[in-house]
């Protein structure tokens, strides 16, 4: 297997549809989409939507990981010295006697407590939760039954800004994409406000259904008058 | 999930309960909330009162005089955790790869192999030169039987994911299918974008 390395063709005639954003007429999203397309209702996708992936949690996992191994292999070492009749090392007789001499309402003990306790909330929530929060699951066409695809949140965001750019009278645009809705706040600094909202939702509409995603968010769109 | 993943998920539980049950337990007797809310706790309860100690004298001398057997066995215990922490951590550090895979439905043992590296350079080459792919990256990871590809695309700004998906599945995976027989190659697909400013596309 030797696909041919020539050179790129790096987008020198790219998609030309994306030049001309139809600004009349109501994109409908399913003329365009090729997943969605006829598909009868009730019928499963063709194009299948990926499940959220649930990370390995290996970051979280091996700082754990560390942590007990510390501990394990210094209160080893020192039951080993100590019963070879060296003295037991400093921090092992500090701590034994600190333990011995605070009772449990000292702040100490209860911040302790409060910190172990709080940070096996954090543990027992990312070993329950799916994590990944950065990737958006993706539809994937149908002629690739094994294939899970996933799209960064920010990557989204400037696609989606970049057509949110494109719109006549907006001067700037800020686009932030959440997993269930994405939030566009865009200045217009010349045309009727309504009718630049009007079209911007239309546009982004229609990018979002280009990005292909399995769960796609509503769209919510702010626009504020800038003229100077 | 992967084996993995529920290991790491289970054991991470597991030490979040006992920092949770610990914490809670200092907790209430430090606070002393059994006396405020007209909780008896159970006998043998190791803390009760805020006046309790964690490590009292009475507990010191219990375990400092045990039998001989006593210290072998925390020393067998302490190195049996430090072992298997050493353990669960490495396996974090560690990639697993498949090393080799079979072509063309030939086994493992004296037919034809394809080094792992290979495919993921020859997937990437072909992904890399589609239309709005700036960079692509694929390794190919799990054991031989079950491996899986994992590809990452980074888009051009003009690139659209639906259709750079599609051409994704149409060219470099079928391609990498046919010309390898595996029929089944679970695929994982991470698409990025490529920085940039906002601009205005005329």
């Amino acid at each position: 297997m030797t696909p041919d390395p020539g050179p790129p063709g790096r987008s020198p005639a790219s998609p030309a549809h994306r030049g001309a954003v139809p600004l009349t007429k109501e994109p409908d999203p399913r003329e365009r989409d090729v997943f969605t397309a006829d598909l009868p209702p009730g019928e499963p996708d063709r194009g299948h939507r990926t499940h959220r992936k649930w990370s390995t949690r290996r970051i979280a996992a091996a700082l754990v990981a560390t942590a007990i191994l510390v501990a394990a292999v210094a209160a080893l070492v020192d039951v080993i010295a100590v019963r070879a009749g060296r003295p037991a090392a400093a921090w092992r007789r500090h701590l034994a006697d600190e333990l011995a001499t605070r009772p449990v309402d000292d702040v100490w003990m209860l911040t302790g407590a409060a910190v172990a306790a709080a940070v096996g909330v954090w543990l027992i929530v990312l070993a329950l939760t799916p994590g990944q929060r950065r990737w958006l699951p993706l539809r994937s066409p149908a002629d690739c039954p094994r294939l899970r695809a996933f799209l960064a949140r920010d990557g989204a965001a400037d696609l989606l800004r970049d057509a949110a750019m494109r719109v006549p009278g907006v001067g700037a645009a800020h686009v932030r994409v959440g997993r269930h809705r994405i939030k566009a706040r865009a200045d217009v600094r010349f045309r009727d406000p309504r009718r630049v909202k009007d079209d911007l939702t239309a546009v982004l509409d229609e990018e979002r259904d280009r990005l292909a995603l399995a769960r796609p968010p509503r769209i919510v769109v702010r626009v504020r008058q800038r003229t100077d | 999930m992967t084996p993995r993943s529920t290991l790491n998920r289970s054991l991470l539980a597991l030490v979040g309960l006992v920092l949770l049950g610990g914490g809670l337990l200092i907790l209430f007797a430090g606070l002393d909330l059994y006396r405020r809310h007209d909780l008896v706790p159970p006998a043998g309860w190791p803390l009760t009162t805020p006046d309790d100690v964690l490590l009292g004298s009475a507990d010191r001398v219990r375990w400092s005089s045990r039998g001989w057997w006593w210290w072998p066995a925390v020393i067998a215990a302490l190195a049996l955790t430090a072992l298997l922490a050493l353990w669960w951590l490495l396996d974090q550090l560690s990639r697993r790869r498949p090393g080799s895979l079979p072509v063309g439905g030939t086994s493992l043992q004296g037919g034809v192999e394809l080094r792992d590296r290979a495919l993921g350079d020859a997937i990437a080459a072909e992904a890399g030169a589609l239309p709005t792919v700036e960079h692509a990256a694929v390794r190919v990871t799990g054991r031989p039987a079950h491996h899986r590809t994992r590809v990452r695309l980074t888009l051009t700004p003009e690139g659209t994911p639906g259709a750079t998906l599609g051409a994704l599945c149409e060219g470099p995976l079928r391609t990498a299918r046919r010309s390898t027989g595996l029929a089944d190659m679970p695929t994982e697909v991470r698409l990025q974008v490529a920085r940039h400013k906002p601009h205005r596309v005329e």
